[in-house]
């Protein structure tokens, strides 16, 4: 009797649920929902970059034919992308470089699995006993065939008289592995009403599930009206592990897809709390939502996310940036003004002429960015690991002595830079280059290059000796460590020369704060070389003289992100931004 | 309506569900035949991807969800309440978890101890909780593997039995025998005798135990099953090494390990365990630190050094742990001369210390570079360098000349390089 109303219940739903689903904000559900898809998803992006631009065609344009241009550059004719115009750090500057020198693709394409073609249609039950007797494998065939057709994407109806099928096989009873995997092509294709059928189905047979089908139950269920149950969905999980930021993610979503502000901002704390860093999806959500929210406290709460940004260094994505543009220009009173820009050499920003904040570290960071390095870097607890006692007490006293220097170069990355040339005489290049700048030099190197004949000659060295003060370290000892202490040490004019990223030594610092510390004073103060040839004029990549990070200045915004487009490394920071300024300052 | 008769025919009368069974495919297969024919005649119309629309028929959906009522009504059997009371013990919880892993086939212990479950409910992450039930998972199934092999050994020894029982009706007949079946008893004081040699003559070996603050219980543990490796290939050799463990703290955790795993055998092993350091030990010229981190490779085996070894498994990367222990003591380093002589291909050149036993081992009794490699894993490279014919000639002159004189010239040069074919 109790199945017979629910059953009568469900019915309603259908109706109600799928349309909504359908029709209201599709448009955001299959950017979240095939994330997993890539193909599908950069198409998606290139429609939503399209179907934005119709409003604000100006600032637009520029920036897709940008963006195509790169998207071609990449497919087609790898070289004639200008490396010159960026600098060591910028987004995708590292895939360029390895196109440089293109490693040899010779990847087969994995072979076809399986011999069963995927029906297309539902099928009935000889059909399905037909298909099991061609299928040959080890594997079960129903778990086989049912993960075959999620990862295909099969229709629902076609699972389903899979299901009816293995049911009518097993007395009734649908396995659960199979049971999940249709229960994933039915949030796939947002088929609510049915992901409320497995659900109750689930919650009969089961007591309680693992976390894979808790989260496909959470995610289905989230456009239902019954979204408030995800959030029990939720508390189950929590007893066994933390939930994933994903399982956040779609219940931070649910509610606020039902207008439950406060529901929404109470996970995202939780969420905070827990040391998980958020989905950029997450952040963006609160963001599309608060275009129809006018309230001050939720306005404080979405510059907070902003602030989040800053603090951990994270960049939005492209059309995470539109959506910050879009809830800033829907602020009423304050005629905020949004463009997308980059900013110039010089750290001022092409759309408003600010400038940029600095690069530098201030005084307090910088102090404790240089304990951080003798400490963890150069001592590390053990001071023979990376050099001797004797060696690290010659070197302190060898830099208190002398006054600060300008540069600091790495004499055996440096000289290694052209593999066919003599290494002394290129380093002697170098430095002789800058000598003439009249910079106070010094080169690190280690004891092997005085003693080797061929490859380091004795006048050159003696002549790199005249024009630069050297240190040498041991030839066990690593040399990178003094680099930087010895950078550090002279002081925030200090640049150093080599071309080594240095991504061992800020792993051993101890903290991601530290490291980004780290990694900002490396944007400012590295040099590296970009001369492909030894007889040119040396010349140095570009050096930033601005801090790539998401600032303000109260009545302005300025936030880097990340273009759909552009494969950026973990070590590179993006070079597209956006500009929100307050227009009434303008008139 | 057929549906809901079954359905409440279930509930209520549950020990006869059985013999529904049939009832239900039957009425099945004849919703079936509607649906086909229903098919049949609305081909023409392409088929609709949502079926939950307008458009789709009837028949269709009961055909369809049928499969969902019975799973609805199967339930009362066990659990009713649904998901979850509020209050539940994690454990209960973490179990049931597991459990439902099992069932989508996922690499879960099928039976777990309260214990385990602690541990489990203690890891940090969910990745380490998986890994370590992958791990319970593998221990699980070979030990299942173990058993039924011990089974079956058991059943072909009672066949066998019976079947010599069988043959032997006739009486036995005594037969003369110069020995009596001891041989493991013997060898075993042979070797002891051996080892009380090496104690008083034998050539150092130190395993240097220091690093136990360095490596997490499983690491240590795979330590101690190296280091009985060792001990127990050194111990069978023909001239065995006088194995030293220095720096072993006694009550430390490399300490008690070791007499866990030994058991009583441990105050009778001929080997020297101290707590002192072997530069308290030896002259420190005498020390030779072998590390693979060391920029000294090593040439010859030189039978007037101490070698120490370091017993150190090191899977967390804390690279030249041991180099700058050999800094600070100030010991000359050395490392094997593994790139010389091997086509290096994966892998670390870190070996594990019974490699390194069965090295030095055959180095010291031999003194062939060849010889003596052939320890290194034969995954780890594809394949001997060819050393240089001269060169080779040269060690071979040597060795002719030092050894072998009585043997005549052919026979030992073909049956040299057919060795290093084989290995090439």
């Amino acid at each position: 009797m109790a199945f017979c109303m629910s059953g009568i219940r469900s019915f309603p739903k259908l109706w109600e649920s799928n349309p909504y689903a359908g029709l209201r904000p599709r448009h955001s559900y299959i950017s979240l929902f095939l994330t997993n898809c890539v193909g599908i998803r950069n198409d998606h992006r290139w429609f939503s970059l399209k179907a934005m631009s119709a409003q604000n065609t100006k600032a637009m344009n520029p920036l897709i034919a940008r963006g195509r241009h790169l998207w071609k550059a990449n497919e087609g004719n790898k070289k004639q992308v200008p490396l010159e115009s960026s600098h060591l750090f910028a987004a995708g500057a590292a895939e360029k470089r390895s196109q440089r020198n293109p490693p040899n693709k010779d990847r087969a394409m994995p072979p076809v699995k399986g011999t069963i073609q995927l029906p297309k249609q539902p099928l009935n039950l000889e059909e399905w006993d037909k298909l099991k007797e061609d299928f040959k494998g080890k594997t079960n065939f129903e778990i086989w065939i049912s993960s075959q057709m999620a990862e295909c994407h099969s229709s629902v109806d076609v699972a389903k008289s899979l299901l009816a099928w293995v049911a009518a096989k097993n007395n009734g009873i649908v396995g659960y592995g199979v049971l999940l995997k249709y229960l994933y092509l039915c949030v796939i294709h947002q088929q609510t009403s049915e992901v409320i059928d497995v659900y109750e189905i689930m919650k009969a047979r089961y007591k309680r599930l693992e976390t894979g089908g808790y989260s496909l139950l959470i995610r289905g269920l989230i456009h239902s009206d019954r979204w408030r149950e995800a959030l029990l969905l939720l508390e189950n999980i929590k007893k066994v592990m933390i939930p994933s930021k994903k399982n956040y993610n779609d219940c931070i979503q649910g509610a606020l897809l039902h207008q439950d502000v406060t529901t929404a901002w109470n996970l995202y704390q939780e969420l905070l709390d827990q040391g998980v860093s958020p989905m950029l999806e997450t952040l963006q959500a609160f963001f599309d939502f608060g275009k129809d929210v006018k309230d001050d406290h939720y306005s404080k709460k979405l510059l907070d996310i902003l602030l989040y940004l800053r603090n951990n260094q994270l960049y939005p994505g492209e059309s995470f940036a539109h959506s910050i543009k879009t809830w800033f220009e829907s602020v009423p009173g304050k005629q905020w003004k949004g463009q997308f820009t980059t900013i110039q050499e010089s750290g001022q920003c092409l759309g408003c002429g600010k400038a940029m904040e600095s690069i530098h570290l201030s005084p307090d960071e910088y102090e404790f960015l240089k304990t951080k390095i003798m400490r963890d870097v150069i001592d590390g607890g053990d001071q023979y690991r990376k050099t001797t006692p004797q060696e690290l007490q010659r070197f302190e006293n060898f830099v208190k002595s002398r006054p600060p220097f300008d540069i600091v170069i790495d004499g055996l990355n440096v000289a290694k830079m052209f593999p066919k040339a003599r290494e002394s005489q290129v380093l002697l290049g170098v430095v002789s280059q800058l000598a003439k700048q009249n910079l106070r030099l010094l080169v690190l190197g280690r004891k092997h290059m005085l003693t080797q004949r061929s490859r380091w000659t004795k006048d050159e060295m003696e002549k790199i000796r005249k024009q630069a003060s050297c240190f040498f370290a041991d030839d066990i000892s690593e040399d990178d460590p003094f680099l930087l202490y010895a950078t550090l040490h002279s002081g925030n004019h200090c640049k150093f020369i080599t071309k080594d990223l240095m991504r061992d030594h800020k792993a051993c610092l101890p903290d991601a704060k530290t490291q980004r510390l780290f990694f900002k004073w490396q944007q400012g103060h590295q040099l590296a070389i970009m001369n492909r040839f030894p007889a040119s004029k040396i010349t140095f990549q570009r050096i930033l003289s601005y801090d790539t990070v998401v600032q303000t200045t109260g009545d302005s915004w300025h936030i880097p992100y990340d273009e759909d487009l552009v494969k950026r490394y973990s070590y590179e920071v993006p070079t597209k931004w956006l500009c929100l300024h307050q227009k009434h300052k303008d008139t | 309506m057929s549906v809901f008769l079954k359905m409440s025919v279930s509930v209520t009368l549950r020990p006869f569900a059985r013999f529904l069974v049939p009832f239900t495919l039957h009425r099945k297969r004849r919703n079936l035949c509607s649906t086909l024919l229903h098919r049949c005649m609305s081909s023409k119309i392409p088929a609709v991807p949502c079926p939950n629309k307008e458009g789709t028929s009837a028949p269709e959906q009961l055909e369809l969800d049928g499969w969902k009522a019975t799973m609805k009504s199967s339930v009362q059997e066990a659990i009713s309440t649904g998901f979850s009371d509020k209050d539940e013990d994690p454990l209960v919880a973490t179990r049931e978890l597991i459990e439902m892993w099992r069932l989508l086939g996922r690499e879960v212990p099928e039976h777990i101890t309260e214990e385990e479950l602690k541990t489990i409910i203690e890891c940090p992450s969910k990745s380490s909780k998986k890994k370590y039930l992958k791990y319970l998972f593998i221990k699980e199934n070979l030990k299942k593997a173990r058993q039924i092999k011990k089974e079956m050994k058991a059943a072909a020894r009672e066949e066998a039995k019976n079947v010599k029982l069988l043959e032997t009706t006739e009486e036995d007949k005594p037969q003369n025998f110069l020995f009596l079946r001891l041989w493991n008893k013997n060898i075993n004081s042979a070797m002891g005798w051996k080892g009380a040699q090496a104690m008083q003559f034998g050539q150092p070996l130190v395993f240097d135990m220091i690093y136990d603050n360095y490596m997490k219980p499983k690491e240590l543990q795979n330590a101690v099953s190296q280091l009985l490796e060792s001990e127990g290939c050194n111990r069978r050799n023909i001239d065995p090494f006088h194995i030293y463990f220095c720096n072993l703290k006694i009550n430390g955790a490399y300490h008690r390990e070791l007499v866990k795993r030994y058991g009583e055998k441990w105050d009778k092993l001929f080997l020297t365990a101290t707590e002192k350091s072997y530069v308290d030990l030896f002259p420190k010229d005498d020390i030779i630190y072998l590390t693979a981190d060391s920029p000294n490779v090593m040439t010859t085996f030189r039978h007037d050094k101490i070698y120490v070894v370091g017993s150190f498994i090191d899977k967390a990367m804390q690279p030249g742990t041991s180099l700058a222990n050999a800094k600070r003591l100030k010991l000359a380093t050395e490392c094997l001369p593994l790139d010389k002589y091997l086509h290096w291909d994966a892998g670390t050149k870190n070996l594990t210390l019974d490699q390194m036993m069965r090295i030095l081992l055959r180095l010291k009794n031999s003194g062939s570079w060849e010889e003596a490699l052939k320890f290194v894993p034969r995954r780890k490279h594809s394949g001997y360098l060819q050393v240089s014919q001269q060169s080779r000639d040269f060690v071979n002159k040597v060795k002719k000349a030092k050894t072998f004189n009585s043997f005549p010239k052919g026979s030992l040069n073909v049956h040299k390089r057919d060795n290093l074919n084989e290995k090439i």
